[in-house]
């Protein structure tokens, strides 16, 4: 294999490195900002768990994000990844509630601009819809999941301590399904652009367990998402535990649980499966924002705790980021490729 | 992974325990006191009454050790992050009601005022509804770990009867200064008055407290 294959991947697992850093406090942000998990524990079981998601069950999405536009060299996919990479950086540096999902949404675009492919709109209008989608439905479960635990607790005279330890309990529990759905859904965001140009092969692993060369490729950007976690998440956990709004241990779990489903229900190929075999409706397996998704949750509790301590300011500036994250991601990216294609003479696509 | 599990649920059980214990605890003072100074009212300080007081100084004792105890593992254990300064405060407020019963009875004990009978109704009418305010107390501080909805309703009893508590130290005082026994005796049985109807007042203010602490408890 080419050296320079892992030379034009690095945006891709930069972009790993920084999913894992900002995206995955998300499971576990509210859980260690209440102080209810340690953040060693956080880390070691979002790695794991989030490896485990986009490896077995991290197709489904990816497969959308091909839909849209299949990156066919790579040089393509190296600098749709960067630009996907650089928008987010300065999405950050705005305080943007921004997402991963969207920015390489609109870097693909602009490689489709660029390379002349015509963009799929039924594809892009499911992507888009599912950006508005999310948060209200992460919102909805929250609502429903929060008024469902007060009516147990309520019931149940569980002592303060037994609770205290069940919540614990399913904070770690579904921290690690939330990790799992987080890999799941969003490697396609990391890797996806990666998949038509990849020269990677499957490989076999002792014991007969065998990875396809999807598999190889999203192992390789979960473990970047994992060192993200592990090096560079401590800050940003902080920052989602305690500064969107004062929670309990249970509103915590409630966020998690909610944001975990809502990732799983767009990354799940089997709940898909079986939902059209039952000809019920089925969400599309998009790659999601578990920011936004936290957003909708925390707003759906602080709806269902009378809407005194909302902050309706950051609904707006979400949408603000629905349309300036991926128009920025599309410029940043068509520029990008006209200079790695005129300047350093690479093909940046296959006509 | 399974050991991990039983070895947290038997930790927790096991504190659980001690907190109920704890307000076990407050209880018993409470209905060792009362009894105490009936037995002090009728037979002054007899073996009767000394054994019910170190019967209150080991009940005292014991609640010290478990308060002690369930600080420590509150914190060593990094339990109820969010609500740990507030258990503490309230488990330390329910140990100086407590230790205010004890206190009161070593008093009888040391001072043995002189009590005229006329009096004695209305000093156990005063020790009854003390008492029945630390009882619900108890019973509120219990709710607290167990029942939100039920918290309310014993405060709103120790709000009620810390009133009547009131009235009733304020009529004997003033039935007290208003006799023909010397002054010092006066003052003396104003103090032990005081003393008693004290402990009405600190459940108040712990119901105060518990309130909010109930506000912030529910999800």
């Amino acid at each position: 294999m080419d050296l320079s294959f892992f030379l034009f991947l690095s945006s891709g697992l930069f972009l790993g490195w920084s999913l894992g850093a900002s995206d995955a406090s998300n499971v576990f942000g509210t859980a260690v900002g209440t102080k209810m998990v340690k953040f060693r524990t956080a880390a070691i079981i979002s790695s794991i768990f989030v490896i485990l998601g986009a490896v077995f069950a991290g197709s489904g999405a990816s497969q959308t994000l091909g839909t849209l536009g299949a990156v066919n060299t790579l040089p393509g996919a190296f600098m749709t990844a960067l630009a996907a990479a650089l928008t987010i950086y300065w999405m950050v540096k705005l305080s943007m509630p921004i997402s991963t999902s969207q920015a390489i949404v609109g870097a693909i675009i602009g490689w489709n601009f660029f390379a002349g492919k015509e963009t799929d709109i039924a594809v892009l209008g499911k992507i888009v819809s599912t950006w508005v989608v999310c948060p209200l439905l992460s919102g909805i479960l929250a609502i429903l999941l929060y008024q469902g635990v007060k009516a147990a607790i309520r019931h149940s005279h569980l002592h303060l301590i037994r609770q205290d330890c069940y919540t614990r309990i399913g904070l770690i529990l579904a921290g690690a399904f939330g990790a799992y759905a987080l890999g799941a859904n969003n490697i396609a965001n990391v890797m996806g652009v990666f998949v038509t140009s990849s020269p990677l092969h499957g490989v076999i692993l002792p014991g007969g367990f065998s990875l396809s060369a999807v598999q190889v490729l999203f192992l390789i950007g979960g473990i970047a998402i994992s060192i993200g976690v592990a090096t560079y998440s401590h800050r940003v956990i902080n920052t989602v535990g305690n500064g969107i709004m004062k929670m309990s241990p249970v509103m915590a779990l409630v966020v998690v649980i909610s944001q975990s489903l809502v990732l799983f229900l767009f990354a799940s190929q089997s709940l898909q499966h079986f939902l059209l075999s039952h000809n019920l409706p089925a969400l599309p397996l998009v790659p999601v924002s578990s920011s936004q998704a936290v957003i909708g949750a925390v707003m759906g509790i602080g709806i269902a705790k009378g809407g005194r301590e909302l902050n309706w300011g950051i609904l707006g500036r979400i949408g603000l980021s629905w349309i300036a994250t991926p128009i920025i991601a599309a410029l940043v990216c068509y520029i990008s490729l006209f200079f790695l294609q005129n300047v350093f003479n690479q093909t940046v696509f296959l006509s | 992974m399974f050991h991990i599990a039983v070895s947290l649920f038997s930790k927790t059980k096991s504190l659980e325990n001690k907190i109920d214990l704890f307000h076990d605890k407050l209880l018993d003072a409470s209905m060792t006191f009362k009894k105490a100074v009936r037995v002090y009212l009728t037979e002054q300080r007899s073996d009767e009454y000394r054994k019910l007081s170190k019967q209150i100084k080991q009940i005292e004792h014991d609640a010290d050790n478990l308060r002690r105890d369930i600080e420590n593992r509150l914190y060593s254990q990094n339990l109820l992050p969010d609500l740990r300064a507030d258990v503490l405060h309230l488990v330390e407020n329910l140990d100086k009601v407590i230790n205010h019963f004890d206190e009161v009875t070593y008093k009888f004990f040391i001072e043995r005022p002189d009590i005229p009978e006329e009096y004695h109704g209305r000093i156990n009418e005063l020790c009854d509804q003390t008492a029945e305010c630390a009882e619900n107390m108890a019973k509120a501080s219990r709710a607290f770990f167990r029942d939100l909805s039920s918290v309310r309703d014993y405060s709103q009893k120790v709000y009620f009867i810390e009133h009547e508590s009131d009235l009733s130290s304020g009529r004997l005082r003033t039935a007290i200064f208003d006799s023909d026994i010397p002054l010092a005796n006066k003052l003396q049985l104003s103090n032990f008055i005081n003393d008693i109807a004290d402990i009405a007042d600190i459940a108040e203010d712990f119901i105060d407290e518990l309130l909010i602490f109930t506000i912030k408890r529910d999800i």
